[in-house]
């Protein structure tokens, strides 16, 4: 039984430890990483360029999971697959913690649906 | 030399025409369309699965990178089950319709 709870135990705090270690990132250190996206996405995350996609308060984890794509060719985007070809995971993750910080134009669809506006 | 000038006044006027079609949706009909979009875009903090991560939060998201991202989806440059089956419905002009309503909608 003793056992047992030792296993479970042990298996809780790797379940934490991998979750806490997807979900974190180092916002400045991101911020110093990101320089380079700047000059598209734009440097407080907002892109001017309407071809390119606002990042600022996106989601942290959906912006680990799109570069993560450009990085395996899930994504196909010439661009974003060069941009991503040199980040370790650790720059993904610090990168997305650092847009996802940002203060954001972007919102769900929450109350904007319905025909009748 | 007369019929040569009202040559290039057609052409003119087509590519002009062209033009203001192209750049122009209607974002009354985006808001209808994107009625589809909310089951899964109009939940906050709303996971896809397999993989697990959050579904992209697209009110106020530029113009040209959704119309970009829609095509993608028809033309297998990104793939996912659910967005390829709900591009694949859409016409060009309902990609442009959504695009202006999505992208009006920044805060």
């Amino acid at each position: 039984m003793n056992r047992v709870l030792t296993l479970i135990s042990f298996g809780a705090v790797l379940a934490f430890a991998s979750t806490a270690s997807l979900a974190n990132g180092n916002i400045a250190n991101g911020k110093t990483k990101a320089a380079t996206c700047f000059a598209c996405h734009g440097v407080d995350g907002n892109s001017v360029d309407p071809q390119y996609p606002r990042l600022a308060g996106q989601y942290n984890l959906y912006l680990q999971h799109v570069l993560h794509e450009y990085k395996d060719g899930q994504r196909d985007n010439p661009i974003m697959k060069g941009m991503v070809a040199t980040l370790s995971d650790q720059d993904i993750e610090d990168i997305s913690a650092y847009f996802a910080s940002l203060p954001s134009k972007l919102d769900t669809l929450k109350d904007h649906i319905g025909g009748d506006k | 030399m007369t019929r040569l000038h009202m040559l290039g006044l057609v052409v003119a006027t087509a590519l002009f025409a062209a033009t203001s079609v192209h750049a122009e949706g209607d974002k009354a009909a985006g808001r209808k369309l994107v009625y589809t979009c909310a089951g899964c875009h109009g939940v906050p903090g709303y996971t896809n699965a397999y993989p697990q991560y959050p579904v992209p939060k697209i009110a106020g998201q530029n113009e040209q990178y959704i119309i970009n991202a829609l095509h993608g989806y028809q033309s297998g440059d990104r793939k996912h089950p659910t967005m390829d089956a709900q591009a694949e419905s859409l016409s060009d002009a309902e990609i442009q319709n959504i695009a202006a309503y999505l992208s009006s909608l920044a805060k």
